[in-house]
């Protein structure tokens, strides 16, 4: 909205034009997502309070974690409502892939409200059922695989690109496309709930690969750059900078409340919905291994789930001490905030290997 | 600070409070990151500066 304001006025005023530049928009969105976010954070956090709407813990968990029993959550509609309004503030929205990406992220966002408020205001420990949480998933993630297939006008638009190989570009048929798109959209949805057990672990590398996805969709979507670099040009990616600068905004003012001692939990309204949006950009980008790189800690925390689960059923024991993975470190002696650090630090190293892809190639 | 010890001494787990607010005061790792926030919204108008100049 406010990008059709500023070309309206830079027919009179010149100084206007200014906002046409999408780096410009991607910093401003992100100042504007923090700026919202830390207004409404306050009064969203008491009102969650007051209504009890707090946190079940698990009993089986660390018993460090009972004393988080009762702590507000469903944050992430905090995070998604700054989202929301700063990309219809500062993104073009005639750009359909910012339509794409708002709308799932938001669909999803719908599912994990519907699972928070089934658990803490029903007090229905089990939520919205795995089956009928995988189904809606899945058929938010195929329309969605369906979308980009049907509306792709450029081969570059549907092919693999793998990473540290310029001439290696794997052409993918419908099925292929859209089972690809399907796994990395639900599966990042649900690596990030996962990942979501302790204060402040799943929003920095959330905050830190949106980032990094805010530079590749300005690459991809710039015509110069992208020749340049060597990567496939997607004429109007580079809109998604902007919705990745409102993530990495909204992310940053969540944390300063999620930071451990934290004041509120995002919920799965919040992390299904931050994973389903990481997976969408990186669809459009065309870079879904590069996200299976940066977002490495993501990656391990669903794995050792399925390898404890596994492990348990055909073995009957546990390969860690508990999953997901953080929860084994903290078992192992080390502190929460060491675990969330140590995770950042080597998420850190992760989006700095995944950026390295865009020149080592 | 040991926010679970001092919730102990005021008797608020068991009123389920949340762990910060029993606590009353800016734990030292709370503190850390806000400082950490803080510094990368400076470092992004430092950016901006870039642009808008």
């Amino acid at each position: 909205m406010l990008l059709a304001l500023a070309q309206w006025l830079a027919q009179d005023v010149r100084f206007f034009s200014v906002f046409n530049y999408i780096t410009l928009r991607a910093v401003l969105a992100a100042m504007t997502a923090l700026f919202i976010s830390f207004m409404v954070g306050p009064a969203m956090i008491r009102k969650l309070a007051a209504y009890k709407i707090g946190q079940s813990v698990r009993s089986d968990g660390p018993q460090t974690h009972l004393v988080k029993a009762g702590t507000p959550t469903m944050g992430g509609a905090l995070i998604l409502t700054s989202i929301a309004i700063t990309t219809l503030l500062w993104g073009d929205l005639h750009n359909h892939y910012v339509w794409v990406v708002l709308l799932t992220t938001l669909s999803f966002g719908v599912i994990g409200w519907v699972d928070d408020y089934r658990k803490v205001v029903h007090r229905n420990p089990k939520g919205l059922s795995a089956r009928a949480k995988m189904s809606w998933q899945s058929i938010i993630a195929l329309v969605v695989g369906f979308y980009l297939w049907d509306a792709a006008s450029l081969p570059a638009h549907t092919e693999l690109i793998v990473p540290f190989f310029k001439l290696v570009v794997l052409p993918l048929s419908a099925a292929v496309f859209i089972t690809l798109t399907y796994l990395v959209i639900v599966g990042t949805s649900n690596a990030v709930n996962l990942t979501d057990g302790l204060d402040g672990l799943a929003i920095m590398p959330t905050v830190m690969v949106s980032g990094a996805l805010a530079i590749f969709a300005y690459v991809a979507g710039n015509a110069v750059f992208s020749k340049y670099l060597g990567i496939p040009y997607i004429p109007g990616a580079g809109e998604l900078a902007v919705f990745c600068g409102a993530i990495a905004g909204a992310g940053l003012a969540f944390l300063w409340f999620n930071a451990y001692p934290a004041e509120v939990f995002m919920g799965d309204v919040g992390a299904l919905a931050l994973g389903a949006a990481l997976g969408t950009v990186a669809v459009i980008v065309r870079q879904e291994l590069v996200l299976f790189i940066m977002g490495g800690v993501f990656v391990v925390e669903a794995v050792s789930v399925m390898i404890q689960v596994a492990s348990f059923k055909l073995t009957g024991k546990r390969v860690f001490r508990m999953a997901p993975l953080h929860h084994h470190y903290e078992l192992k002696g080390w502190k929460e905030t060491q675990v969330v650090v140590r995770f950042w630090i080597i998420t850190m190293l992760l989006v700095l290997l995944g950026l390295a892809t865009l020149k080592l190639r | 600070m040991n926010v679970d010890i001092q919730m102990k001494k005021c008797g608020t787990q068991a009123l389920g409070e949340t762990h910060v607010r029993a606590a009353n005061v800016m734990a030292t790792p709370n503190a850390s990151v806000r400082f950490w926030i803080t510094t990368m919204l400076l470092v992004l108008l430092g950016l901006t500066t870039l642009k808008l100049r």
